[in-house]
C-alpha cells in the first residue's frame, strides 16, 4: 500500500500504531488490473485493485455480479481461464510476487499453501471419483503421503469438519451426500495440507439457509483454530458480517471502500456501499415498506478509468465525479474510501425515493371466496407399479396433504428449503403437474378438470415467473416476439394492436418500449426478469406464481423487482404465490406466508404472526439462521440444525429427524396436530402452543411493531 | 446392479423374439419360392411339391415359425439350401472373422479417436485442434470405398507391402493373418474415427469447463491428472454409446469393405444368402446380427455404469 501507483496520488501511508507494529500482510495485492479479451475487444474486470490480508484475518470481498470479485480471487489462484489476463500489478503472498513465479511453482502452491472452496458443492466434486479419493489427492500430491496414509488423514479431516461417519463418507460418491456434506468435504479438502490462506468463493450461496448457517459456523471455527487467513468472496452482506473482520467493496472492478466490517456495514462511507446496505431486504413485519434500490445497471467497462465508476448510478454524483477518476483515501485505522465526497456524505442515508410519498393504499384482500383453494394436495413423483417386482417403486413424496387458500388480491409467500416441495405446489396450482391426490380449485372450478377440457382461459388467468431470467427467454427470439406469443394464444388478432400492448407492458415494467426489438442476451439479468414479468402480465392474469423470481438477482436489482411486483399487485389487484427460500424477501411482499418442510406446511399465518412467537421449531431455526447486519439488532443465538434431511412422506412429522426440540417417538409416529389461533396463524407441532409461545422472539426489534397491525 | 442386469437381459430376450418373428415374416414375403429354387428351373410341379412337403413349406406359417424357433433354441440354425450344409458352423466362422475385424478396428478407433479428441479439446482453437478437425472431416467426407480402393492401390498394387484382400486363419501364422487385416481395419478406422474424435472433443470441452475440473486445478493437481483422471472418465459417456453402435455395425457386416477386400465376414455371407435366395441362411444371419447389436448395446450400458457411479447407484436402487 505504501508504494502508491500513479492512479492513487492522494494515498496516505497508514500510520503504523506505535505500540504493536502491524504484522506483515500474508496476502498483499497491489494495483491488480485484469482484463478479459475476446474477438470483440477487451473488457476490464479489475482496475488497480489493492488490498491486504494479515495473518489470521478473514477479509470479505463483496460486490454484485460483474464487480470483479471472483476474477480477483481466481487471479490469486492463477485460474483465470477463458481469455482472462493479469495486465499489471503484484500479488504478494508471504512477500513473494506470485506473478513472477513459473506456472509449475504456482500450481504447487495451490491446494498446499493457498487452498480454495468454490460456490457450488454439487458440481465441485467429481461425480466419478469417491469423496475420500478426492480429498486425498492434494495430500498425496503436495505432502507425498502414500494412499494409505492419506486415507487415515482423510478420515481425520472429515471428522474435523463435523462429519459423523468419516469412513462411510470417504467411500461414498458425491451424489450420495447432501449439499451440506459435500461442502464439508470440500472444506476438508482445502484444509488437508494446512494452508495459510483460504480463498472462499461464495462457499454457501448454493446451500439452504439452515445449512449455510452451519457451514459459516464451521468456517469461522476453523479459521480461528488453524489461524487461517481467508479471502471470503460473497455478495451476501449478512454472511460477511458474521465471519469477516474486514471487508473490501468492489464495484465495476474498482475497490470503492475497505475497512473493518462493523464500520463499513453500519456506517458505509461510499455511496455504493450505502446503497448496497440499504437495498438489503431485512426481515420486516411492516409489509408495505418499499425497499430502497440502486437505479441503473453495472456498466461494462473497457479502457482506462476516467471517472468515478459508480457516478452513473450515484444519487450524490456531481460534475467532478464524472470527469475525474477517484483516488483511494485511507485513514489511520486502515479504512479507505474512493469518493471525494465521503466526508460530506458521512451519516447521510441512501435516498429512499418515495419514503413518505403517498403510495396508493392497497385494497385489502377481499373477504369473498378465495381465488385459489388447495385441498389435501398430494404429489408423488417416480412411483412405478410395474409387473416386474424389482421395478416397483413407491416414489418420492414431494407434497403431502397440503391445504391452503389464496384470496383475491392476496400475496401468499411459500418459504422452504430445496426439496421442501414449494415449487411443486406452485406447479400444481398452474396445472403444470397433475396432483396425485387432492384438488385445486381456481375461481371455484376444479383445475384438473378444466385442463382436461382444454380450458385456455385458465392459462390466460394464471401465469408464472421463473428464477432463471435468461433460461426463461428463447435466445433466438426478440423480446417483442417472446411477448407476442401469449397475446396471440390469448386471441389478440391484430398485430398492430399487439405491438402497442407490448410497448405498454414494457413501459409498465420500467423498460423502454424499444426493447421489443432486442434479444435477451442484450439485456441485464434484472431487465430480463422485467421482461418475464411483462410477459406474464400480457394476458392480463389474476394470479401469478413467482417461483424464486428474485433469487438470482443482485441485491440492488432484487429490490427493484420486488418493488415492481408490489406496485403491480397494488395497481392491478393481482394475487401472487410467491415461492422463495428467503424469508426476508417474502416478508417484504407477502400478506400471508406458508412455511413448508418436507412437503408439508409446518406453519402458516399472516407474516407478522409468523415472525413472532409462537414459532414452529423449524420456522424458529430458519429465522435464526437468516444472516443479518449488526445494526439490525443484537445477535440472536442461532439454532443449528443437522444437515441430514429425512425423506418426506413418513407417518410422523416431516421435520422430526432434524428437529432440535423433538419430543420423542410421538414425533416420528404421529402426524402433528395443528394449533390454530384467531388471526389464522396455524402451527403443526406436537409441542403445545403455550410451550411454543414461551420462546423468545428471534427478532426482538419486531416486538414493538404490534401497534401498526 | 444384478436386478438391473436381469431386467436388461429379459428385455433383450423379448426384443430377439420380436425380431425373429419379423425376420421370419419378411423373408417369407420375399419374392420367389424356395422349393422351385431348389428344384431348379425345369423341374416338374410334382418335384417342387415334394420338396415343399419335405421342407415343411406346405404347413401354415405359424407351424413353420414354431419349428424354426424351436430349432434355434436347441442350437440348430437350420440347413443352408444352397450350400447344403448346416448353417451353424458357416455362420460361426463368418461371425468369428467379423468379430476379429470389429474388435481390432474398434480398439484402434477408440484409442486413436479418444486420444485425438482429448488433444483437440485441450488445445482448443489452436493448430492441433484445427488439424484434428480437418483430418477427421476428410475421413468422414470421403466415402469408405474410396479409401479402400486408394489403400489397395498404394499398399497392395504399387508398394506390394500388403495383400489386397482375402483372409488367412491365424493358425497359418500371425503375420499373414495380421497382414490381411491391416487394410480393412485402416479403412474402417478412417470411416469411424472422425465421429469418435469429434464427439470426445466436444464432451471433453464441456467437462473441462465444469467446477470439479476447476476445483481439481485449485487443489494443485498437475494438468495431466486433471485431464486423465478428472475430465476424461466423465467425458467418455457419449463416446461409449457411439462405439457400441459402431461395434454392432461392423459385426453385422460392412458389405462394401468386406467385398472390396474379399473379407469373408458376416456382410458377405448375408449378401451371398440374399443373392442365392437361401432363406434359412438369410434368417439365421439376420437373427445373429440383431443379437450382436443388442449385446453391444447392453455392454455399453454396463460400461456406463462402470464409468458413472451415479448410474450404478440408480441401478442398485431399482
Amino acid at each position: 500500500m505504501m508504494t502508491a501507483p500513479q492512479a492513487q496520488p492522494v494515498l496516505q501511508p497508514a500510520a503504523a500504531p506505535a505500540v504493536t507494529p502491524a504484522p506483515a500482510p500474508l496476502l498483499d495485492i497491489r494495483g491488480l488490473t485484469i482484463s478479459y479479451g475476446n474477438a470483440r475487444g477487451t473488457l476490464r474486470a479489475a482496475s488497480d485493485v489493492s488490498f491486504a490480508i494479515r495473518p489470521g484475518e478473514v477479509m470479505g470481498l463483496v460486490g454484485e455480479s460483474g464487480s470483479g470479485k471472483s476474477t480477483v480471487a481466481m487471479a490469486i489462484l492463477d485460474l483465470l481461464g477463458g481469455g482472462g489476463r493479469v495486465d499489471s500489478g503484484e500479488i504478494l503472498f508471504d512477500g513473494v510476487d506470485l506473478r513472477r513465479l513459473p506456472a509449475a511453482e504456482r500450481r504447487a502452491l495451490r491446494g498446499d499453501r493457498i487452498a480454495a472452496v468454490f460456490q457450488d458443492p454439487f458440481t465441485s466434486l467429481n461425480p466419478a471419483l469417491t469423496v475420500g479419493r478426492q480429498i486425498a489427492e492434494p495430500l498425496i500430491q503436495h505432502k507425498g503421503l502414500s494412499p494409505r496414509q492419506a486415507a487415515v488423514r482423510v478420515e481425520e479431516l472429515l471428522a474435523e469438519v463435523g462429519i459423523r461417519e468419516p469412513r462411510r463418507v470417504a467411500a461414498s460418491y458425491p451424489h450420495e451426500l447432501s449439499g451440506g456434506m459435500q461442502q464439508r468435504a470440500l472444506i476438508a479438502t482445502a484444509l488437508g495440507c494446512e494452508p495459510k490462506l483460504l480463498i472462499l468463493d461464495e462457499p454457501t450461496t448454493a446451500l439452504d439457509v439452515t445449512v449455510e448457517a452451519r457451514i459459516i459456523d464451521l468456517l469461522a471455527k476453523l479459521c480461528d483454530s488453524h489461524r487461517l487467513s481467508a479471502l471470503f468472496v460473497s455478495h451476501n452482506l449478512g454472511i460477511v458480517n458474521r465471519i469477516c473482520e474486514t471487508v473490501t467493496v468492489l464495484y465495476g472492478g474498482v475497490v470503492v471502500e475497505t475497512g473493518r466490517t462493523g464500520r463499513v456495514l453500519s456506517r458505509p462511507a461510499h455511496p455504493y456501499a450505502k446503497g448496497l446496505v440499504a437495498a438489503l431486504p431485512r426481515i420486516t413485519a411492516e409489509r408495505r415498506h418499499r425497499l430502497p434500490s440502486i437505479p441503473g445497471t453495472v456498466a461494462k467497462l473497457s479502457g482506462a478509468v476516467t471517472a468515478c465508476v459508480f457516478a452513473p448510478r450515484c444519487p450524490f454524483a456531481e460534475e467532478t465525479c464524472r470527469s475525474q477518476p477517484q483516488p483511494m483515501r485511507m485513514d489511520e485505522a486502515g479504512d479507505g474510501v474512493r469518493c471525494w465526497k465521503a466526508d460530506a456524505l458521512a451519516g447521510m442515508p441512501w435516498p429512499d425515493e418515495d419514503a413518505g410519498a403517498a403510495r396508493p393504499s392497497r385494497p385489502q384482500p377481499q373477504q369473498s371466496a378465495p381465488l385459489v383453494e388447495v385441498d389435501h394436495l398430494r404429489k408423488v413423483y417416480g412411483a412405478n407399479r410395474s409387473v416386474l417386482p424389482w421395478l416397483r417403486r413407491a416414489g418420492t413424496v414431494a407434497v403431502d396433504d397440503v391445504s391452503f387458500t389464496v384470496g383475491r388480491g392476496e400475496v401468499v409467500g411459500v418459504v422452504g428449503e430445496s426439496g421442501s416441495g414449494k415449487s411443486t405446489i406452485g406447479r400444481a396450482l398452474l396445472a403444470l403437474t397433475e396432483p396425485s391426490a387432492g384438488t385445486v380449485l381456481f375461481d371455484g372450478a376444479d383445475l384438473t378438470e378444466r385442463v382436461r377440457r382444454g380450458d385456455q382461459d385458465l392459462r390466460r388467468r394464471a401465469q408464472l415467473v421463473f428464477q432463471n431470467s435468461a433460461a426463461s427467454l428463447n435466445p433466438r427470439k426478440t423480446i417483442g416476439a417472446a411477448m407476442d406469443r401469449p397475446l396471440v394464444l390469448a386471441g389478440h388478432g391484430d398485430a398492430e394492436e399487439r405491438g402497442k400492448t407490448i410497448a405498454g407492458l414494457l413501459t409498465r415494467v420500467g423498460l423502454p418500449a424499444a426493447y421489443a426489438d432486442r434479444y435477451p442476451h442484450e439485456l441485464s439479468g434484472g431487465e430480463r426478469q422485467r421482461v418475464n414479468i411483462a410477459r406474464a402480465l400480457a394476458t392480463n392474469p389474476d394470479f401469478v406464481v413467482c417461483d424464486e423470481a428474485v433469487s438470482a438477482l443482485d441485491v440492488s436489482v432484487q429490490a427493484n423487482i420486488l418493488n415492481l411486483l408490489a406496485e403491480l399487485r397494488d395497481e392491478m389487484g393481482l394475487s401472487y404465490l410467491f415461492i422463495t427460500h428467503d424469508i426476508a424477501v417474502v416478508s417484504h411482499i407477502a400478506d400471508r406466508v406458508l412455511v413448508v418442510y418436507g412437503g408439508t406446511i409446518c406453519e402458516e399465518g399472516p407474516i407478522a404472526s409468523v415472525l413472532r412467537p409462537p414459532y414452529h421449531p423449524y420456522t424458529e431455526a430458519l429465522l435464526s439462521a437468516v444472516p443479518r447486519l449488526a445494526e439490525d439488532g443484537q445477535e440472536v443465538p442461532r439454532i443449528l440444525l443437522e444437515d441430514a434431511a429425512a425423506a418426506p412422506g413418513g407417518r410422523g412429522c416431516a421435520f422430526a429427524a432434524r428437529c432440535p426440540r423433538k419430543l420423542g417417538a410421538v414425533c416420528d409416529e404421529q402426524a402433528p396436530p395443528v394449533h390454530a389461533t384467531a388471526d389464522g396463524h396455524r402451527i403443526a407441532c406436537h409441542i403445545p402452543l403455550a410451550t411454543l409461545a414461551e420462546r423468545a422472539s428471534v427478532f426482538p426489534e419486531l416486538m414493538g411493531d404490534d401497534a401498526r397491525h | 446392479m444384478f436386478a438391473y442386469f436381469l431386467t436388461r437381459l429379459a428385455s433383450l430376450a423379448l426384443i430377439l423374439v420380436v425380431m425373429s418373428v419379423l425376420i421370419f415374416l419378411v423373408t417369407q414375403a420375399m419374392p420367389g419360392d424356395v422349393a422351385s429354387m431348389i428344384a431348379g428351373q425345369f423341374a416338374s410341379k410334382e418335384v417342387v411339391d415334394a420338396i415343399a412337403v419335405k421342407l415343411g413349406l406346405d404347413q401354415p406359417l405359424i407351424v413353420q415359425y414354431g419349428r424354426w424357433a424351436a430349432g434355434i433354441l436347441q442350437g440348430d440354425l437350420g440347413r443352408s439350401l444352397v450350400l447344403e450344409q448346416p448353417i451353424g458352423p458357416i455362420l460361426m466362422e463368418a461371425l468369428a472373422r467379423s468379430l476379429v475385424l470389429a474388435v481390432v478396428a474398434l480398439v484402434v478407433v477408440a484409442v486413436v479417436g479418444i486420444a485425438l479428441g482429448v488433444l483437440a479439446a485441450v488445445r482448443r482453437g489452436k493448430l492441433t485442434d484445427q488439424m484434428v478437425s480437418g483430418i477427421s472431416y476428410l475421413g468422414i467426407a470421403v466415402p469408405d470405398f474410396f479409401w479402400a480402393i486408394v489403400l489397395v492401390l498404394i499398399f497392395g498394387s504399387y508398394l506390394k507391402l500388403l495383400p489386397t484382400g482375402g483372409y488367412t486363419p491365424i493358425s497359418e501364422g500371425f503375420l499373414p493373418w495380421a497382414a490381411h487385416l491391416v487394410l480393412p481395419v485402416v479403412t474402417l478406422v478412417l470411416m469411424l474415427l472422425a465421429r469418435i474424435a469429434r464427439l470426445t472433443r466436444s464432451s471433453m470441452i464441456d467437462v473441462l469447463q465444469t467446477n470439479y475440473v476447476k476445483f481439481a486445478r485449485a487443489k494443485g493437481m498437475p494438468e495431466s491428472v486433471v485431464i486423465l483422471r478428472h475430465a476424461l472418465k466423465n467425458a467418455l459417456l457419449p463416446t461409449i454409446t457411439v462405439l457400441a453402435i459402431d461395434f454392432g455395425l461392423i459385426l453385422g457386416g460392412v458389405v462394401v469393405i468386406e467385398t472390396i477386400f474379399s473379407y469373408p465376414g458376416m456382410g458377405r455371407l448375408l449378401l451371398f444368402a440374399i443373392q442365392r435366395h437361401d432363406l434359412p441362411l438369410i434368417q439365421a444371419t439376420i437373427l445373429i446380427v440383431s443379437a450382436a447389436y443388442c449385446l453391444a448395446n447392453l455392454t455399453a450400458d454396463l460400461l456406463y455404469a462402470f464409468v458413472n457411479p451415479k448410474i450404478r447407484h440408480g441401478m442398485r436402487a431399482s
